[in-house]
Parts: structure tokens; sequence; C-alpha cells
């Protein structure tokens, strides 16, 4: 116990005189809360979707890159459906339904002619409620890039990890068909979805060198956007899905340091492996 | 067949315990990737949400979030307390308290994957014959000291670091400082083979520190439970949380006054928590803050009906001799398992 005490009391003072060098305020970046990819544009010429931080949990604001649409479609868990205007290319969005829930698809449409290009994005609200599985399995526009499955709470899209991605058209697997993979630390992919029309997405080790808004020693995250076309009946579906990754769980991690605590601890617990010198209980037969 | 497979009820208890070990680290292989938002998000047990193969996520983590990112940042926004701040929180204990109603402690005792963990080392510990260790006078020393650690853990490190952190006065490392040093994070992420949670993070000091007091903490718990009986069930602040509520649900060990109860103690050798007061004391008393409902007592008691476990008013186990005399054939009260004598052995 006394042991206990003294070895939490020098983590604490260790840990505390290591945290006064970089304590600072957390900033509202763009992806301080949303997965909704990163907040720079340019390195795409795909639309993108950024989702900021929310005042509270039914309402957050979304800003648009790269479309001239005017509105923004959220569609709730519970198949519920809401439109919401786009002013300076920004739009305060709310939750899709009374029921609510945590995941939402956030998707734009920009219609000229013969061309349709669809900008689409996951955007997790933190409610309890039902799980996405009919939110994925509901047909939102013609052309579709769909998850299978979302990260769930505590995970994300990181580099070197593979992600399982649908295409569709009007509600059917579209096989052998391309999909484009770019992020925002510069990297071009290219996958092909097989016979269920699946692709399975590598997100590129692209983290090298990298520097951005990580805070108090949470992992970097850069933007990604996956797209894919399409031709049918004179009209060209262009459809794109934008997210964040983030840097491989190695970076700034330390396997090794975590086995020597693992082990010091260990070695710590073997003296209760010797038998006890003197037996205080005497257990009587009854 | 039925009473071969389940003999006595700790082999009941140790079945429930293994079903549910699978469905809080891989329940989402049957049920679907997103089925800890199915089950629920507020567990009366240890199941991670880090773990992302889990059936349901513990009530800790969520606890923590909403003192954090919730009470705590609004009350720094607006400077004051509205009920639609504390409401995400009582939506949480409403939510807990539903699973809580139905078994009460048996979480602890019956659900908790970290709490089986432990067993099942102190059985390979048993197995190679290495001696029980016991917290009581005589060998590590009185219950009574390490009996506030749990409740120091729950109130500074699930309760209030949380709420600084919200309130911008602790660092933002320290939102969910709890699950940061839980050794159940790192044991069941690596039974699902992802050993992430086992890296230290570099980034700054209070994660590093954090990281390796759970490292710290899993190790010891490891090696420690091959002698010791439930090591971290002692500090859980997650058996605190519940110890709160024991008293509201209906799932209770039940010790009524009997004049011949108090001399033999060996409903204490077989509690893995070493809590005295089972001999010592009865009615509510009896039914302490560290119990688990595991059952333990109930089974190694001799007296005839003296230790229940009970639901409401409906008995479901009640001690007696002959039930006692069975059980202590092969094991002993404190695990130790009774070495095969050439009689049996033929037998």
């Amino acid at each position: 116990m006394r042991f206990l005490l003294i070895f939490a009391l020098l983590l604490g003072a260790a840990g505390s005189l290591w945290a006064q060098h970089d304590e600072h305020q957390r900033p509202d970046g763009e992806r301080g809360s949303g997965r909704g990819g990163g907040g720079r544009g340019g390195w795409t010429s795909q639309p993108l979707l950024f989702l900021e931080r929310g005042d509270d949990r039914t309402s957050t604001t979304l800003r648009m890159r790269g479309s001239e649409a005017s509105s923004v479609t959220v569609f709730g868990p519970a198949g519920g459906q809401r439109e919401f205007q786009f002013v300076d290319g920004r739009a305060k969005i709310e939750v899709a339904d009374a029921e609510t829930g945590n995941y939402h698809w956030v998707q734009v449409r920009d219609e000229k002619e013969q061309h349709v290009g669809i900008a689409t994005t996951v955007w997790y609200s933190s409610l309890s409620g039902p799980s996405p599985s009919r939110l994925l399995e509901t047909e939102h526009s013609e052309l579709e890039i769909v998850p299978a499955p979302l990260p769930r709470e505590h995970a994300n899209y990181r580099e070197s990890e593979k992600w399982r991605f649908a295409v569709r058209y009007k509600g059917q697997p579209l096989s052998g068909q391309r999909l484009l993979l770019e992020t925002e630390n510069s990297s071009r992919s290219t996958f092909v979805t097989d016979a269920q029309g699946v692709a399975t997405v590598l997100f590129p080790r692209d983290f090298d060198g990298k520097s951005g808004d990580s805070s108090h020693g949470a992992r970097l995250r850069a933007g990604f956007v996956l797209s894919t076309e399409y031709l049918s009946d004179g009209r060209h579906f262009v459809t794109a899905f934008n997210a964040s990754y983030g840097e491989d769980a190695d970076r700034k991690h330390s396997l090794g340091w975590g086995a020597v605590f693992g082990v010091f601890g260990m070695l710590s617990a073997l003296p209760l492996l010797r038998r006890r010198k003197r037996i205080a209980s005497k257990e009587q037969s009854c | 067949m039925l009473k071969s497979w389940i003999p006595n009820l700790g082999r009941l208890r140790l079945i429930v315990q293994l079903l549910m070990l699978f469905l809080c680290v891989y329940g989402s292989i049957f049920v679907g990737n997103y089925m800890a938002d199915k089950l629920s998000r507020a567990l009366p047990a240890l199941s991670c949400a880090y773990d992302q193969m889990n059936g349901g996520y513990c009530v800790l983590i969520r606890a923590q979030h909403t003192l954090h990112h919730q009470i705590g940042m609004a009350i720094a926004r607006a400077g004051e307390v509205t009920f639609s701040m504390v409401l995400p929180l009582l939506f949480i204990l409403g939510s807990f308290f539903a699973f809580f109603f139905v078994l009460g402690k048996a979480f602890c005792g019956w659900v908790c994957p970290l709490g089986t963990l432990q067993e099942l080392a102190g059985r390979i510990g048993r197995r190679f014959g290495i001696g029980v260790r016991r917290v009581e006078p005589g060998d590590l020393g009185p219950v009574s000291r390490v009996r506030p650690v749990k409740w120091l853990i729950l109130v500074g490190l699930v309760f209030l670091l949380p709420l600084l952190t919200g309130l911008g006065v602790t660092p933002h490392t320290l939102g969910n400082p709890y699950c940061d040093v839980c050794p159940a994070r790192i044991a069941t992420t690596l039974l699902t083979g992802n050993a992430d949670q086992l890296a230290l993070s570099l980034g700054d000091g209070w994660s590093f520190g954090l990281g390796a007091a759970a490292n710290w903490l899993i190790g010891f718990v490891l090696v420690g439970a091959l002698a010791l009986r439930l090591p971290f069930c002692r500090i859980c602040p997650l058996l605190a949380f519940n110890a709160i509520f024991q008293r509201l649900s209906p799932a209770r060990l039940v010790k009524p006054s009997r004049a011949s109860c108090g001399s033999c103690r060996v409903c204490t050798t077989a509690c893995p928590m070493d809590i005295p007061e089972i001999s010592q004391a009865e009615g509510k008393k009896a039914y302490n803050e560290d119990c688990t409902l595991c059952g333990r007592c109930a089974e190694y008691c001799p007296q005839d009906g003296v230790i229940r476990i009970q639901w409401a008013n409906m008995a479901l186990f009640r001690s007696s001799r002959e039930y006692y005399k069975a059980r202590a054939r092969n094991e002993l009260p404190d695990g130790t398992i009774k070495p095969v004598t050439k009689g049996q052995s033929d037998v």
C-alpha cells in the first residue's frame, strides 16, 4: 500500500514537471472533434466537407469546399432527414431525427446539366441511439461510397490500416469500379471493387516528417477523400467520401517502454508469491 | 448430464464468467460491429470501450466523458450549472441502473472480464502450488487499509479530474484519467490481438505517467493474482461505484442473525475479497461494500440456511451442510485444489 502511494506520487510529480512545458489551451481546430477530414483544402480537386466543433451534441457547423451546392442534407440513423442552407460556404446542421443517435450521413449534391457531383461524410454526434447499419444500407444518392463498416467510437481510420468501402449505383453493388484515394499528406492510390462491390482500402503510411494540430500527445490527423465516377444514361456521376485518418499507433508511442513498466509491475508482485511466514487465520473445522 | 457439467455454484459461475468474458471482449463477432450501441454504453462491468470487438461499454468511461465534455466545459462557458448539463449524467445513471437492478453487484463477481481473468490466473497459481496470500492481520495487513483506495480512485480519477479538466483547471490529457490507468483496457485489447494500448504515449508527461501506471498495474495484477485473489478488485472504482447502489438492487447477500454462526470463519476464508464481516457481522453489515456476490461464502458455509444469495424475497442459493461437504471434498475454502488421493483416483 505504502509502495503504491509512493509510486503514484513519483509518477504524478514526474508527469507534472513534464507537462508544464507544453501546457496550453487545446486549439479549436477544424479537426478537433469531428471526423470530417482535415481543414485545409488544395490537396484534391474533389469536394470536401469539414465538420467543426459543435456547441452541443445536437448541432455542429459544416464547411464545404470545392462544390457550389446551396444546401446539405443530414440523414439520421433512424431514417429521418433534414436539409440546411449554406451561407458563405457554411451551414449549421442539426440532428435529423427526433429520436436522434450517434451516426449521421451528411451529403451535398451539386447537379449541373449532365454532371452530378456528390460529396459525403459522416458526423458522429455522440448521442445514444441505434447502430448505423440501417443508415448505411439506405440509398441516399445514385452513386455512393459507403464505409463497411464505420469506425466505432474510440476508433479511427489510421495509416497502414485496411478498411473496406462499398460502392453502389442505385443501391446495387458496382464490381470492378475504380476508387481513388487522396490524402492531405499528398498520397494518391487506386483500388478496385470486388464482385460484391467492396474495395479494401489501405491507408498509406505518409505521416513521416509531418507536423499538424496534435495537442497534448494526441495523434496527428489528416484528411483523406475517396472518389469514384460512373457514366450512366448519358449522365456523369462523381461521388466523394471524405473523413480523417490518424498516425499509426507506433508513432510517438513506445511499446518498449510499455513492456518495461509491465515487467516492472510483474517484478513488484513477485514478493506475493513467497509463502507467508505465519498463518493468521486459524480455520477451525466445523 | 447437467449435474456432471454443473455440479456446484462455483462451476456455474465459471461458465457464466467465461461466456461474459467472450461477450464483453469479442461480442461484436456475433451481433455485428456496432453491438456496443445495442447492448449498453453504461455496463456495471469493466467492458472496455477501447476494445473494438466488445459487446458494451463500461459506465466509467461515459461518466468521465460527460463530466469532462458536457458538465465541466459547459460550466466553464456559461459559469453556472443547469439541469440540461446534468441531464446526460442522469441518463447514464439510468442506463446503468437498468442493468444493475437485475444483477446488482453480481456484475463484479459474474460478469466483469478483468475479474474473470484474475480468477483464471488464481486457478493457475493454485494448480502450480502457489500459496494463497490474504489481506488480513498476520499476512498482508487488515483489509480496512485497502478499502479507502477504491473510493479515492472513484472520486479523484472518475469524478474530480475529468470535471476539473472540463473547467480548464487541469490539462486536457486528464480528461479520462481512470481509463488511462485501467488495467482492463490493456488486458481486454491484448485479448483481441491488439497491442496498441500496451504502448506508452511519449507525447507529454501526463499521458506517459498514466500509461506507465496502467502497465505497471496490469503486470502487478497478472503476477499478483497467482497468489492474491482478485488483487485489482480491491481498489477498483467500479466496485465502489456499484457499492453506492448495492442496497437498491434486489440481488443481494443475506445473513440473518444466527447464534450458531461466527465461530468457524470458513466463509471469510472462502471469500476472494477476504471480507471479515461476512463471518463476524450479520444483517446489512454482512453484505459489505467489497462483496462481489460471487456466492463462495454461501457455498462454504457449513450451517444450513445461514448465508443466502437472494433476489428480492427469492432465495437463489442457500448454504447447507451437505453442499459444503461435497464442495470442500475437491477444493478447500481458500481455493486450494485438494490433491487426488489413491482412493479417489481409483473411484
